[in-house]
């Protein structure tokens, strides 16, 4: 039977989906004049999907045909399902007619292994030499980088993308060696780092990459997790690393039933506010938790780790530091610009700070603003933590894909 | 004191100047008499082009090239009582430059708020708007926004769509800009017909609206936060969320 190009698309894209990069940010602008498509260095999300994703890329795999078989993925060999491919010119002139009729930023293309890697790696190669020399496109393009292709092709990857990301999949050797015995650590990180030394020698800056592990498959703690993450951003190898709460799609013996299983929706939240402390708020992995201990779901990271310091509180806002600033609960960087900025013209109270329209409701245990402290609650821990549970019933969580004009990120 | 001026940009530059010189104290500014009672005196300013040229030569000499686009930006928030504000914005700026960062001043405050929520509202139209494509082959859409914000789309469209002409229509204010043959600029929509598609614009709407279904994870809905991210609001003229 021969599939339709909708047909396709809805197969492929439902492939696709458990990848959850879909940034376009962080290139500058890239357009010339007369030519089609251009850069936003904030990346723009054009539409969010009932699952309240954001969606700035056309995500799809060229093809889900796979010669793999990881316990954990809906496209491996030995699932019975429908497989099918695009050819390169067909990917091309969607992408094109979807950009130019504003619904995407750009491609995120990956694919299944079909025969073998460098044959993978040549078909998604294929698509962007049209996308980029043929159709004269600007526009952003990630790319996953086959683990196992050669280093040529990784290098043209490199020449034609704006991203390019290849997947550690889970965060230790024993978890993929138990569900994904095709691939090895190594072998998974190896593409990053060719791609690092490649584009390092053409430019100062490397190409930006990402990575994504599963979240929930198996037994690693978040200390673990987030020790991870913090090599990988400290050797500057990537700019992003992705958190995906496992959804169980597959039966297999060493992971959960699908049927009595419940993405851990929450835990992923929990990691990317830490990740964000890692990036944004200069915590490391090692303040922010104990070895092989899990995040606390009750409270965010940061209010979890003022609570554990309560010897450094309270701080004078209108004396500290930024750095100082942005580790009270509650305030952010936007907040700790806001008052420093202020703070030049006058001693900021209580009141002050809420026509600045920040948020008191749990950064007033942890500050003095002018002559204004909270007197009601004495600094100890266990009483603290009640007054935050209590009043945490109306504060609204900052949702993750809050677009944050900082961070650049969905 | 109320101000009466007639809406237009040349019309507020004029009132600055009046209130400068003739040392006038408004409480309220408006475009429209109000039609409320009020027991207030009612000053009407006349728009005077010379006048408004004054004010925009010493503006450009006195105020930062980021602190003008301010102006602009706040200006074209049509939809909200800027006027007053905006205008004691401008006063304490000619006093002294550094005035305008001090967020604990009211007005400074409101002005760099609303001017953050107008960048914010363009930014998420930059993702938002869909184009069709019309049978002569021009990419045609539609927007429907709080503020003003044509120039900003329109610029930001000329960098990506290459040489392709289009049309961004905005409804409401009767504008529209436009891209064709030689000319790029805002013009007054006199009348308008529904325009036909061409021959492609049906099947690539189906193809989009196919992927944004497909590319969502059952086990993970969540439609108040997509509510949160795009509300009813700018769903108008956006193709996934229609039924056919």
């Amino acid at each position: 039977m021969k599939l339709s190009i909708n047909d396709k698309i809805a197969i492929l894209a439902d492939g696709a989906k458990y990848d959850v990069s879909c940034s376009s940010s962080g290139s500058d602008a890239s357009y010339k004049t007369g030519e089609l498509g251009n850069t936003h260095n904030s990346g723009i999300c054009h539409t969010f999907t009932s699952d309240g994703r954001c969606v700035s890329l056309l995500k799809v795999l060229l093809s889900n045909v796979c010669v793999y078989d990881c316990a954990y993925c809906i496209n491996r060999v030995s699932n019975d399902i429908p497989r099918t491919a695009f050819t390169p010119r067909e990917l091309a002139d969607i992408t094109i007619n979807f950009y130019k009729r504003n619904y995407i930023e750009g491609l995120f293309l990956s694919s299944g292994i079909i025969k073998n890697e460098d044959h993978t790696m040549l078909l998604l190669l294929q698509t962007l030499r049209i996308l980029r020399h043929e159709y004269k496109f600007n526009g952003y393009i990630h790319v996953k980088l086959i683990p196992g292709s050669s280093k040529e092709l990784i290098a043209e990857a490199c020449l034609l993308a704006n991203r390019v990301s290849s997947n550690i999949e889970l965060p230790s050797s024993k978890s993929l060696a138990l569900l994904a015995p095709d691939k090895t650590k190594e072998k998974l990180l190896q593409p990053l780092k060719h791609a690092r030394e490649i584009t390092m020698e053409r430019n100062a800056k490397p190409i930006s990459m990402s990575t994504q592990m599963i979240i929930g498959a198996t037994g690693e703690s978040d200390f673990e997790i987030l020790k991870l993450s913090s090599n990988l951003y400290q050797k500057a190898l990537l700019k992003r690393v992705y958190y995906s709460a496992y959804i169980a799609v597959n039966n297999h013996k060493n992971l959960p039933i699908p049927e009595f299983s419940v993405p851990p929706l929450k835990r992923e939240h929990r990691l990317y506010q830490a990740d964000w402390l890692l990036r944004f708020y200069g915590f490391s992995y090692d303040e922010i938790l104990r070895e092989n201990e899990n995040l606390d779901i009750q409270f965010d990271p940061k209010t979890f780790w003022a609570l554990q310091n309560l010897h450094l509180f309270p701080v004078d806002v209108n004396k500290v530091s930024q750095e100082v600033l942005i580790r009270i609960p509650g305030i952010g960087i936007r907040g700790a610009i806001k008052i420093l900025q202020a703070r030049r013209f006058k001693k900021l109270g209580f009141e002050d700070l809420r026509n600045l329209k920040i948020s008191l409701k749990k950064a007033k245990y942890f500050i003095i603003a002018d002559k204004d402290y909270q007197k009601s609650i004495p600094l100890y821990e266990d009483r603290l933590k009640l007054a935050l549970i209590k009043s945490a019933q109306d504060i609204i969580q900052p949702s993750l894909f809050d677009m944050s004009i900082y961070t650049g990120e969905i | 004191m109320i101000l009466l001026y007639d809406g237009s940009f040349e019309g507020f530059l004029t009132l600055v100047y009046e209130v400068y010189y003739q040392k006038l104290e408004p409480k309220v500014i408006y475009k429209k008499i109000p039609s409320k009672l009020c027991f207030e005196e009612i000053y009407t300013i006349e728009t005077d082009i010379n006048k408004a040229k004054k004010v925009f030569t010493s503006l450009q000499k006195t105020f930062s090239k980021s602190h003008l686009n301010t102006i602009y930006h706040v200006f074209l928030c049509d939809s909200q009582n800027f006027e007053y504000d905006l205008l004691s914005f401008i006063q304490l700026g000619f006093k002294k430059q550094n005035n305008l960062s001090n967020i604990t001043h009211p007005s400074i405050f409101y002005i760099d708020t609303l001017e953050k929520e107008y960048l914010r509202l363009a930014h998420r139209m930059y993702g938002f708007v869909r184009f069709e494509e019309l049978d002569d082959k021009i990419f045609y859409a539609k927007v429907e926004t709080k503020f003003n914000i044509l120039i900003l789309l329109g610029n930001h469209f000329n960098k990506r769509l290459g040489n392709h002409p289009f049309i961004i229509h905005d409804i409401h204010r009767s504008l529209a800009y436009i891209k064709e043959n030689n000319f790029r600029g805002i013009k007054e929509v006199a009348a308008f017909e529904t325009p036909l598609h061409s021959d492609d614009e049906k099947h690539f709407k189906t193809l989009w609206k196919t992927f944004f279904h497909s590319v969502a994870i059952e086990n993970r809905k969540n439609h108040k936060l997509q509510k949160q991210l795009v509300p009813l609001i700018y769903r108008t003229y956006m193709c996934e969320f229609q039924d056919d």
